[in-house]
């Protein structure tokens, strides 16, 4: 029974490299957990660290359709659940309208029609007429699938009471067709940078994973993974750059995703060590405002001869 | 196993992380898939259950760390000699109980004990040697130390026998599993961060005697009131939700209706979001408040984003742009050092008030003013508080200082407090909270 989970979580682990995710102990053991509870998993952290890019990769990794849902104030449940196709419903009262009348022939009165109007479905409110959103299209999948909901936190609190639901029961309640239960339930992904706190409700009913800046090592071999042309020693001195501007007090750290961009750069310029004035010229690829980069610019010759003495010394370890 | 797990929720709880009853089943089930046996995983899957914020993660870590120390313990127990020697018949109680009895013998004793010491009382880590002590005596130590005494006494050799020996061993034992337990108890019932403590003896200090180096505390807890503030104000915003027809989105919505319109939609457009003008006194008189004003000033244009903070001694001058760059200390001290320490003229100050945002004051706006209205026998100009309190929607002054104080010496707050719409006290943080639970009342 022991050997299971860290089996598995082992596996996870190299499913993920296998499509270019490096990921930790603890997002393998998340992504476990998530797929054998059936729970939603929050994932929180810093913007560039790589959630959105979790999900896409467990999709690759189960081999499920990934079905977004990016939120924005103001979403609604008609955008990211369901609609009913009113043009469509229109356009057939008007094509049906003859036929409206051949079942009326004959009645008499208003009572008599009505009645055998009666007789009929509802037509009109089916699932021909129903235009699903990403929330129900995740429910109603053959072969399950990963739902992401991509920047919950931009939201408005009163949409996360609309997930509720969804998350916990995987369920879809539409007034005019009972409940709609998932086939398969899918594996659901929130992801948040916390420009607002998330309800309790809502992390109540999921598990929580935040995931920080990457440590050196991990995040060196991200960098071999997404970005394999790079030399070695180039991409040790570029990651002990970066992590040595992550301690500066900074407006907006820079991310893994931007060090991927920074490497692919200087890889683009043919350079094969990094120096003050090539890391000054290309600073604003690292960073995005103004005020880092001046902050940046005075450290860089310290940080360069830090990320330069560095790798002789990690090395050993 | 499952009382293992409760315990730890409990110890969880009482270090602030925020544990849920559905949290706890989800836990037991992950542990059911997980096992006990690989602990790294245990925290790892447990951390992703029971914590749900990076701070509750910190303190998840450190709790759990503190909590399953158990395999170190048992790692010990393995070494202990086998002892089963038996005790001479005059011995105590405890030393036949810690000769003879097996190790649960030996926990239960512990156990009863503490429950004999009132353990469950524990509140503060500064109590753990007390109880420490008051277990043992309990369980007799005393007496067990005589008699090892003795028989070193009576044995006049060099060497000492085996059985004063292997009591001698026993009672280090002891005394460390009774402190282990101790320290469980504390983790269990104790206020184990210190924080409620704390928290208590914050909130009626005078804010000019609290020490800066408890700042970040303080501020979590000004934080915690400026939020409330806000809430107020975003809670007034719902009122507005209607008003105004959303053509676009009734005409979508009555499709269904072949066109007529009979579900009219709203538009969501919040239209009234009250603004803050929040000017704050850092001149030498309120030097010891300052910092505590600032912090306020501070918290608030973390939580408000439609706020503007001024700080004067005698020139005034805007901050918001710096507050909302830096964190709560440099800017704090950028403020002290930019426009702190002067002389203070309100006078000045108020002019340089009315000429730089006067044009912003509106039906929306609330002004607050925080200083001692000590304006150094300059000129008091009361008349621009007169056409500030005429504009806004609302001034509120709020004094650092005793009200025994007010219009003593130098100060002039009769003359301002004239042109407020109330005036307030508050020189702790219970203060503080009164005066905010005062405007959320007033405010609406």
């Amino acid at each position: 029974m022991i050997d299971g989970p860290e089996k598995s979580i082992k596996e996870i682990t190299e499913g993920f490299s296998k499509h270019g995710y490096i990921c930790s102990e603890q997002i393998a053991t998340a992504v476990y957990l998530a797929s054998q509870l059936e729970k939603p998993i929050l994932i929180e952290g810093p913007p560039g660290v790589g959630k959105t890019e979790l999900a896409n990769t467990a999709a690759l990794h189960f081999q499920q359709e990934i079905i977004r849902l990016q939120c924005y104030e103001g979403l609604d449940e008609s955008k990211a659940l369901y609609e009913w196709r009113y043009g469509k419903q229109l356009l057939y009262t008007q094509i049906l309208k003859e036929q409206m009348a051949d079942v009326l022939e004959g009645a008499k009165g208003l009572k008599e029609s009505l009645s055998r109007l009666m007789e009929f479905e509802d037509i009109f409110f089916s699932e021909d007429f129903l235009e699903s959103r990403p929330l129900l299209q995740a429910l109603s999948t053959e072969n399950g699938a990963v739902l992401l909901i991509d920047e919950v936190d931009k939201a408005d609190e009163e949409f996360e009471a609309l997930l509720l639901e969804i998350l916990s029961e995987f369920q879809i309640s539409i007034p005019e067709l009972g409940v709609k239960k998932a086939k398969v339930k899918p594996l659901v992904m929130l992801t948040s940078n916390n420009s607002r706190e998330i309800g309790d409700a809502l992390k109540r009913r999921c598990l929580h994973l935040y995931i920080p800046f990457p440590e050196a090592k991990l995040e060196r071999q991200i960098i071999q993974a997404r970005v394999p042309k790079i030399k070695k020693s180039l991409q040790k001195q570029l990651v002990a750059f970066v992590q040595g501007i992550r301690e500066l007090d900074l407006k907006k750290q820079p991310a893994i995703s931007e060090t991927i961009d920074w490497a692919k750069t200087l890889i683009l310029l043919n350079s094969e060590e990094l120096d003050v004035q090539l890391a000054t010229d290309t600073l604003n690829v690292l960073l995005k405002h103004q005020q880092d980069i001046e902050v940046v610019t005075k450290e860089v010759p310290r940080l360069i001869s830090d990320s330069m003495g560095s790798p002789s010394g990690k090395s050993i370890n | 196993m499952e009382r293992v797990l409760t315990d730890f929720v409990k110890a969880l709880r009482n270090a602030n992380v925020r544990v849920s009853p559905a949290e706890t089943l989800d836990a037991m089930e992950v542990i059911d898939k997980v096992g006990y046996a690989n602990k790294g995983l245990l925290k790892r899957t447990l951390s992703i259950v029971l914590s749900k914020t990076p701070e509750e993660k910190d303190k998840f870590s450190s709790c759990f760390d503190d909590f399953f120390t158990d395999e170190i313990k048992a790692a010990v127990e393995v070494d202990l000699p086998d002892k089963k020697q038996t005790a001479n018949d005059d011995s105590s109680d405890l030393a036949k109980t810690l000769m003879e009895g097996s190790q649960a013998e030996i926990m239960l004793a512990i156990a009863d004990a503490g429950e004999e010491s009132e353990i469950r009382e524990i509140k503060y880590f500064t109590q753990r040697s007390v109880f420490t002590r008051r277990i043992l005596e309990q369980m007799g130590v005393g007496k067990l130390e005589d008699e090892i005494m003795q028989m070193g006494s009576q044995n006049d050799g060099d060497v000492p026998s085996d059985l004063e020996q292997q009591l001698r061993s026993q009672l280090t034992g002891l005394r460390e599993r009774v402190s282990d337990f101790v320290q469980q108890q504390f983790l269990l019932h104790g206020d184990v961060s210190g924080e409620q403590l704390r928290e208590q003896v914050f909130k009626s200090m005078n804010m000019a005697q609290i020490d800066r180096s408890y700042l970040q505390e303080v501020h979590s807890l000004v934080r915690k009131m400026a939020k409330k503030l806000a809430n107020m104000h975003s809670r007034r915003k719902k009122n507005f939700r209607r008003g105004k027809l959303d053509i676009r989105k009734t005409l979508r919505d009555n499709w269904v209706n072949q066109g007529t319109l009979f579900n009219l939609r709203w538009s969501y457009k919040k239209v009234d979001r009250p603004k803050i003008l929040i000017i704050c006194d850092v001149s030498g008189s309120v030097g010891a408040y300052a910092r505590f004003m600032l912090m306020f000033l501070f918290s608030l244009t973390e939580v408000v984003s439609k706020i503007r903070a001024f700080v004067f001694s005698s020139n005034l001058g805007e901050v918001t742009q710096d507050f909302k760059d830096t964190q709560l200390e440099p800017a704090i001290e950028k403020a002290l050092q930019k426009h702190g320490g002067g002389s203070t003229d309100y006078g000045q100050a108020l002019s340089d008030f009315v000429s730089l945002c006067l044009d912003d004051i509106d039906k929306k706006t609330t002004v607050v003013i925080l200083g001692d209205a000590r304006n150094n026998f300059g000129p008091e100009k009361a008349h621009l508080m007169k056409l500030v309190y005429e504009r806004a929607k609302q001034v509120y002054w709020l004094n650092p200082e005793g009200k025994y104080r007010w219009n003593t010496g130098d100060s002039v707050m009769r003359n301002y407090s004239a042109y407020c719409t109330k005036v307030f006290q508050c020189g702790s943080i219970n203060q503080l909270e009164r005066v905010i639970a005062t405007l959320l009342r007033t405010a609406i």
